[in-house]
């Protein structure tokens, strides 16, 4: 087509949208790994469905895949959609449902499914025409789709790869290679030619029938470190190596269970076992057993898991026996949404686990913060003798990016913890001597040391003691090692160079990609609107009522339920902890990730009305 | 070598065993097991700092306190977790774990199921006063039906489960049955048990003179039979002449299931497998077999 309208820009959002099963994810990853491969910054985010395979061409079939691309580097996965490309037209319909498409959206329909008896595709071009979007039906020519039914509709896919790579202009060789690398060696010779000619032909359409394109810039220049292309778990779970833990213990439960399945192949090579318990109790209990026995252990898991390894988790604070557990939150209460994204688990882990019961609890920005949160967590582990939390999230956990390939620190014991790792995430080293209830702490195994744990209180002998002095010392004694990591935090950055003014945002964990953005969007625009974001929830760093007290209002985003009556988790805790009028602006349960603009949004609605 | 062996067995004496004095109740049956334990642990010469008893919670949970090894005091139902993590991670050491009826069979029913499953290395004493008792008097899964409990006061109402059936369902590796009163057959029990490498199920039926004094008559002793055989455990000598003795292959499945099925009680050896693979040495033979790496390649398979 030679009136092709090209947009040049420096970032751009596209989708491609399937039934589950037929492969979307896997043609976005190949994408996307080929606009890494030419120096662009790629942030990419599966939509995956909680079953298998839902039925065809019904809503909860939608399988699909958000990709990203810029010329710098990409903290989240961002606002809205420039472009939608869906297999037909019910993902689609479903797909819209969730408002992330821009005013000026264009939407590529396959219309292969026209002739069945449906009234949909009317009703869903109507939806798109009331929407004032563009839509841009296409049919796969006869050739094509003759190949696609040669493979039972399997390799559809490729041609939609070729189709979009083709609008964004990713070169087609590499494109090709990526195909190559991921379906080479796995299928027959007539199959992977099959999809390398589909890839072709879905190219060929595109480019001499869309009459648009996107080019998005490149600055080679800044491109020059090795990268890596990486998601959340697998990030967590290399970190994993890299802190020397030896066992990781878990059960199936999405979205934690990739950790388990990328450290099963792998972590037998670093000398450490993958171990699958019979259930998340016995999880658990296994990490403390080997932590016990002096091997760094970690259990995974998520909202469910959480809930029924609580005892276990207050019984580690009591026995004083070092743990660590991922949550990679998802939508809950209950079994919820397993495969949307939710920051609600904040308050059982701090407060779940019955009795006063100490821990400490940080949450993950981003994936670079995935790689270096298990030192982190196995040297407050071992300090403290503590549970030690990493929240991450589903949406974290799942999206991938390209990042320059980072420093690893090959970790032996806690006290070799790097101090970039300390400093990447705010924090001083502790001091030498940490109190302990118990005075002996020995490891199983140490001749004339023998000694006893349990959830029992006891004296600092390790005798079991109910008396109510003891008692109220073993209190104290934990606590303090909560207060001790407290005055080792640093005071949290504000984002920009806004230090007091109109409004605080405040979010934490994997907010902080969309609390940066906004800020950043507010400061350019001249507006005394500054952020920060919070790593540990449990202690809170200090200073905050300091900082909170130079802003007219302090807000909060987090992806957990409140309302005019019920304020959020973290803007509870952090009312409590500052006594200031903090209120939740973003604290949607909707299962999608906290976007830029929502925050943008609010802001202006709330105080530049 | 001899000389050491035997210079070793002199150093280890029941006193370096002893911690506090146990707070259980008078005539209770634990007093036997755990005074049992501590012959058995002299007897066969184990290092008390190479020795890890893991317990839950009830009158049983409380042995690793009344040792002086290293012990783990866990949560009600949960032993078998913490244990697993131990064998796993620690060949090395020597494991016990401890754990009443309603701790093994009824809270932490699924780990035992999947701990004889495993067959991971470990002697599993199951302490069975056939009630709650620490709770004060509830039926637990091994009451027996029609005993009258704090809640079931009208008598309890379901049959009670048999571990040795359930164990042997389940495919265990080492079946053995033994009694707190009868303090020869138990130390016997407890050696043929820590020399079988895997899952060793050792149940103990166990007196609670405190709320059921009547249960177990240990005062006569013709309502039992001692299984024993040249491989398996030896009658309690002070009771052979009184007790009927069967010869029983341990290697005989069938056979095994026909006592455990039976409504007379049986002490001894049902069943031993030294074949059952046990899951902790699999695991831990990964690493052996797993090509080594070096940390600082963790990264390469994501590079672009």
């Amino acid at each position: 087509m030679d009136n092709k309208t090209i947009h040049h820009v420096r970032v751009g959002r596209f989708e491609l949208l399937m039934d589950a099963g037929f492969g979307a994810q896997k043609a976005g990853d190949i994408l996307i790994r080929a606009f890494a491969r030419i120096g662009k910054y790629v942030f990419i985010e599966p939509m995956i469905p909680a079953e298998i395979s839902p039925p065809a061409r019904s809503r909860p079939a939608l399988s699909g895949v958000i990709m990203r691309v810029a010329e710098f580097n990409l903290e989240n996965i961002g606002n809205n959609t420039d472009v939608i490309l869906a297999s037909h037209e019910v993902v689609l319909d479903r797909r819209i449902d969730d408002e992330e498409y821009n005013p000026n959206c264009r939407i590529l329909l396959d219309m292969c499914d026209k002739d069945l008896p449906s009234a949909t595709y009317d009703n869903v071009l109507q939806r798109i025409k009331d929407l004032r979007l563009h839509i841009y039906p296409f049919e796969v020519a006869p050739g094509p789709q003759a190949i696609i039914k040669s493979l039972a509709g399997k390799a559809k896919n490729m041609y939609y790869l070729g189709m979009l790579a083709c609008i964004y202009n990713a070169p087609e060789e590499f494109v090709i290679n990526e195909i190559k690398l991921t379906f080479g060696a796995k299928l027959r010779e007539d199959v992977f030619k099959k999809n390398i000619d589909l890839f072709g032909y879905g190219y060929q359409y595109a480019k001499e029938h869309i009459p648009f394109g996107y080019e998005v810039k490149s600055d080679p220049g800044k491109n020059s470190h090795e990268k890596i292309l990486i998601d959340g778990n697998s990030a967590l779970s290399m970190g994993v190596i890299d802190a020397g833990i030896k066992l990781v213990s878990g059960y199936p439960i999405t979205p934690a269970s990739s950790i388990l399945h990328t450290l099963a192949k792998v972590l037998p090579s670093f000398g450490g076992m993958v171990h699958q318990a019979e259930d998340e109790i016995s999880a658990i209990g296994t990490a403390i057993g080997a932590y016990y026995a002096g091997t760094p252990a970690m259990t995974c898991t998520s909202g469910p898991g959480l809930s029924l390894k609580q005892e276990f988790i207050g019984y580690a604070t009591a026995a004083e026996i070092p743990i660590i557990i991922v949550d990679v939150q998802r939508s809950g209460p209950s079994t919820g949404m397993p495969t949307k994204t939710e920051q609600s688990d904040l308050l059982s882990v701090m407060f779940g686990s019955h009795g006063d019961n100490a821990k400490i609890v940080f949450g993950v920005f981003d994936i670079i913060d995935c790689l270096y949160a298990p030192q982190l967590a196995r040297y407050l582990a071992e300090k403290l003798r503590l549970p030690v939390f990493i929240m991450s999230d589903f949406q974290t956990a799942n999206s991938y990016k390209v990042l320059d390939k980072p420093t690893l620190f090959e970790m032996n014991d806690s006290n070799g913890i790097s101090e970039f790792v300390l400093n990447h995430f705010g924090i001083e080293r502790l001091p030498e001597d940490i109190a302990m209830v118990r005075t002996e702490q020995a490891v199983v195994g140490t001749p004339g040391k023998m000694r006893r744990v349990t959830g029992l209180n006891t004296d600092e002998t390790g005798s079991v003691n109910y008396f109510a002095r003891a008692n109220q010392r073993s209190h104290t004694v934990r606590n303090e090692k909560i207060h001790c990591v407290q005055r080792a935090l640093k005071q949290p950055k504000l984002f920009g160079d806004q230090k007091d003014g109109e409004v605080l945002i405040v979010g934490w964990g994997s907010a902080k990609g969309a609390v940066e953005e906004a800020v950043s969007y507010f400061q350019h625009a001249g507006q005394a609107v500054s952020g920060m974001c919070l790593r540990f929830v449990n202690p809170l760093p200090p200073m905050l009522k300091e900082i909170f007290s130079r802003f007219k209002h302090v807000v909060t985003v987090e992806l957990a339920y409140g309302d005019q009556y019920k304020h959020a988790p973290l803007a509870m805790l952090l009312r409590s902890a500052t006594l200031i009028d903090v209120q939740a602006i973003v604290c949607g349960a909707t299962g999608r990730p906290i976007t830029p603009r929502s925050i943008e949004r609010r802001v202006k609605e709330l105080f530049y009305g | 070598m001899v000389d050491l062996v035997q210079k070793t067995q002199s150093a280890l004496t029941i006193k370096d065993l002893n911690t506090e004095n146990p707070r259980w109740c008078v005539g209770c049956g634990d007093f036997g097991v755990l005074m049992g334990f501590k012959r058995f642990l002299v007897e066969e010469s184990i290092l008390p700092h190479e020795t890890v008893n893991v317990s839950g919670i009830g009158c049983s949970g409380r042995v690793p306190f009344y040792v002086n090894t290293y012990g783990v005091h866990a949560i009600h139902g949960r032993p078998i977790t913490v244990a697993m993590g131990i064998a796993l991670t620690r060949p090395d050491l020597k494991l016990f774990v401890h754990s009443g009826d309603g701790d093994a069979l009824s809270i932490g029913g699924n780990h035992l199921i999947h701990g004889i499953h495993k067959n991971f290395n470990c002697v599993f004493i199951l302490y069975d006063n056939q009630l709650y008792a620490l709770t004060k008097s509830q039926s637990s899964p091994t009451t027996r039906k029609g005993h009258p409990t704090n809640t079931q006061p009208q008598g309890t109402s379901l049959d009670p489960i048999a571990p040795i059936r359930f164990a042997l369902g389940l495919g265990a590796s080492f079946v053995a049955s033994t009694a707190d009163w009868l303090p020869d057959h138990f130390i016997n029990t407890l050696k043929v048990a820590y020399a079988h490498k895997g899952f060793s199920f050792v149940h103990v039926l166990q007196r609670c003179p405190h709320f059921d004094p009547d249960n177990f008559d240990n005062k006569s002793s013709a309502w039992f039979s001692f299984l024993t055989h040249e491989k398996g455990i030896p009658p309690d000598k002070r009771l052979a002449d009184k007790t009927e003795t069967i010869v029983h292959d341990p290697s005989d499945e069938a056979e095994a299931f026909r006592f455990a099925n039976s409504q007379h009680t049986h002490f001894g050896l049902f069943y031993r497998n030294p074949d059952k693979p046990c899951y902790d040495e699999m695991i831990r033979q990964r690493i052996v077999k797993a090509a080594k790496r070096q940390r600082s390649t963790i990264l390469d398979s994501y590079k672009i």
